[in-house]
């Protein structure tokens, strides 16, 4: 039986009780920790590796929704509310489901059940960004290009691309280093999507990717790009 | 949509005035075939003029109604005008009906040589009646329809308004209710029902009475500070159920006070504020405390929360606006509302109010 690791972010403690009483009933899921707060949740998230968090959306100082923004890789998420405002932007942003307090226990059932049927395994991870008034998740795997901009990272993906508040090194830390590559000081390229590679001027590699996109890599980077493509 | 409504009047009016000056035209017409020397030339003039003539007469009047606006008088006004008119009409009918077939009977009629006044003198009597009989038929039907649709139009605005009222009061209802506040109440108390059951059966108790105090619907606006302040003490000590350790309060009042009148759920609006910003929206919560005394023969309300008045006033709530309004409207500017910074951690809001 694999485990779920699991954490209860909510910032009143009768609710948190609440959501560990209705864990009960599944040994599977495991609670790694509770917290009161999205600073200390994710501190949580980030020291552990977690599956699934259930998280109020109304807390003090910073919501639900804000917590995911800090997040590099949000694990899945199962909003719980207390009155329906935030329902519908929940949908929009595609939880695996979102709970009304006070939670029924078949509704709850119903809730993990959607969790085990989605995949949340490797090339699933996501980021949680906000692109005007509504929030979308985006699988890192469809992410084709990042780009630099000012204390922002452009994150280019389908027709569409959404900033997240992020710098270059910080990104290129965090991602999988076999998909994600820092081709320049400004660019980082996920190497699924390059079409083509094409020896340039002075050692200098071009990529063209399957979207179009034409792009220079640096002298330095060409070298290691080279050696990583060549194994 | 009124345009419209206007031209669907316009051609039902025609065709009615069609319809019936036809079928009384076809009445006479009948009713001559039978005399001797009947020509179907002749009654067909006749019938096409007297259509004619009738309607031409008859949209007079309504053009004048409409001019001098009788449509919108009431049925006891209406009588003061529409009894002459029909004399008037009845006139008018009876000298253009002589004419019509003084003029008929001379081209038609070789052997017919009567003058003008000895033919009107001879009819008038007879046509003058049947005319007063048309016009009051046709006077009755005109304002009974404009009546009735006007019936149709006030019932309908009557029932929109109602609709509009019962709609404003389902709204301030939720407003009170304040979901959050009740599923996250009834949340806690599922939780206590293991933890604590005597906890628990408080809460209950505690949040029926809440409920019941934000669902009072009755006339009463002013009730005893006594009262209110009740209502106070139980939302806060279900809120602390709730928050725990991260809400501190204390009610203050003297004595001597507790039977001046307040607006209802005046300093509960101000309370349930406090929560919200002062513990709800802070990770670590805070204190809020509720003082009511007299200050310069003026009822004090103050309440006071942990917080930073620049975030509390960007949003601030309906609740509120709302009791700065009803304060305004009840005391006509005798009351006032004021929300400050009175230390760099706390936020105060105050009311005063005349005691009467």
């Amino acid at each position: 039986m694999k485990i779920i690791k699991t954490i209860i972010v909510d910032d009143e403690r009768n609710a948190r009780e609440e959501i560990k009483k209705l864990i009960r009933d599944y040994p599977e899921f495991e609670i790694v920790g509770e917290a009161k707060n999205a600073d200390d949740a994710k501190e949580m998230i980030e020291q552990n590796e977690i599956d699934l968090i259930f998280l109020d959306i109304q807390m003090p100082e910073k919501s639900g929704f804000e917590l995911l923004e800090l997040l590099n890789h949000v694990p899945q998420v199962i909003f719980i509310t207390a009155y329906d405002q935030y329902a519908l932007k929940a949908f929009e942003v595609s939880a695996i489901d979102y709970l009304m307090k006070p939670v029924r226990v078949e509704r709850f059932a119903r809730a993990i059940d959607r969790f085990k049927s989605t995949d949340f395994g490797k090339g699933n991870e996501r980021v949680f960004v906000k692109d005007g008034q509504r929030y979308h998740f985006i699988i890192w795997s469809k992410i084709y290009l990042i780009e630099s901009m000012d204390n922002y990272a452009r994150l280019y993906f389908d027709e569409k691309n959404v900033f997240l508040k992020s710098s270059l090194n910080q990104l290129e830390q965090k991602l999988d280093n076999t998909v994600f590559f820092r081709i320049n000081r400004a660019q980082i390229v996920n190497l699924n999507f390059i079409k083509e590679v094409n020896s340039g001027e002075g050692g200098r590699l071009k990529l063209i990717l399957n979207m179009g996109n034409s792009l220079e890599v640096s002298e330095r980077q060409s070298v290691k790009l080279k050696k990583l493509l060549s194994n | 949509m009124k345009q419209l409504g206007k031209g669907n009047h316009n051609s039902l009016y025609w065709k009615c005035q069609l319809i019936g000056w036809s079928i009384a035209s076809l009445y006479w017409l009948l009713s001559g075939v039978t005399f001797p020397g009947f020509s179907w030339s002749f009654a067909i003039l006749q019938f096409i003029t007297d259509v004619v003539i009738y309607i031409l007469l008859t949209d007079l009047y309504r053009r004048l109604a409409i001019k001098c606006n009788l449509i919108s008088l009431s049925p006891s006004g209406l009588l003061k005008w529409v009894i002459p008119a029909m004399f008037i009409l009845a006139l008018l009918y009876t000298g253009v009906t002589t004419l019509k077939l003084y003029l008929f009977k001379s081209w038609f009629d070789p052997q017919f040589t009567q003058t003008y006044t000895g033919y009107f003198r001879q009819n008038a009597e007879l046509i003058f009646v049947g005319g007063a009989r048309l016009m009051s038929i046709w006077l009755l039907a005109y304002h009974l329809y404009h009546y009735a649709q006007r019936e149709i139009i006030v019932s309908r605005e009557n029932a929109k308004l109602e609709l509009i009222s019962r709609e404003t009061q389902l709204n301030n209802l939720s407003n009170q209710l304040n979901p959050h506040f009740l599923f996250n109440s009834l949340n806690s108390i599922k939780a206590l029902i293991d933890e604590s059951p005597v906890s628990a059966r408080r809460a209950v108790d505690l949040l029926s009475d809440v409920l019941r105090a934000g669902l009072y619907n009755g006339s009463a606006h002013l009730i005893p500070i006594e009262e209110e302040l009740d209502i106070v003490r139980d939302y806060l000590e279900l809120e602390k159920m709730r928050f725990e350790e991260r809400l501190c309060y204390k009610i203050e009042s003297s004595g001597d006070l507790l039977n001046v009148s307040v607006p209802r759920l005046c300093i509960q609006t101000l309370t349930e504020n406090a929560v919200k910003h002062g513990i709800a929206k802070r990770k670590g919560g805070g204190a809020i405390s509720v003082c009511v005394k007299s200050k310069a023969g003026n009822l004090e309300i103050a309440v006071q929360n942990s917080g930073v008045l620049d975030e509390q006033l960007q949003n601030i709530g309906l609740g509120l606006k709302n009791l700065r309004e009803r304060l305004f409207l009840k005391y006509q500017g005798r009351a006032s509302f004021s929300i400050v910074q009175e230390t760099p951690g706390d936020v105060l809001t105050v009311i005063n109010i005349p005691i009467t």
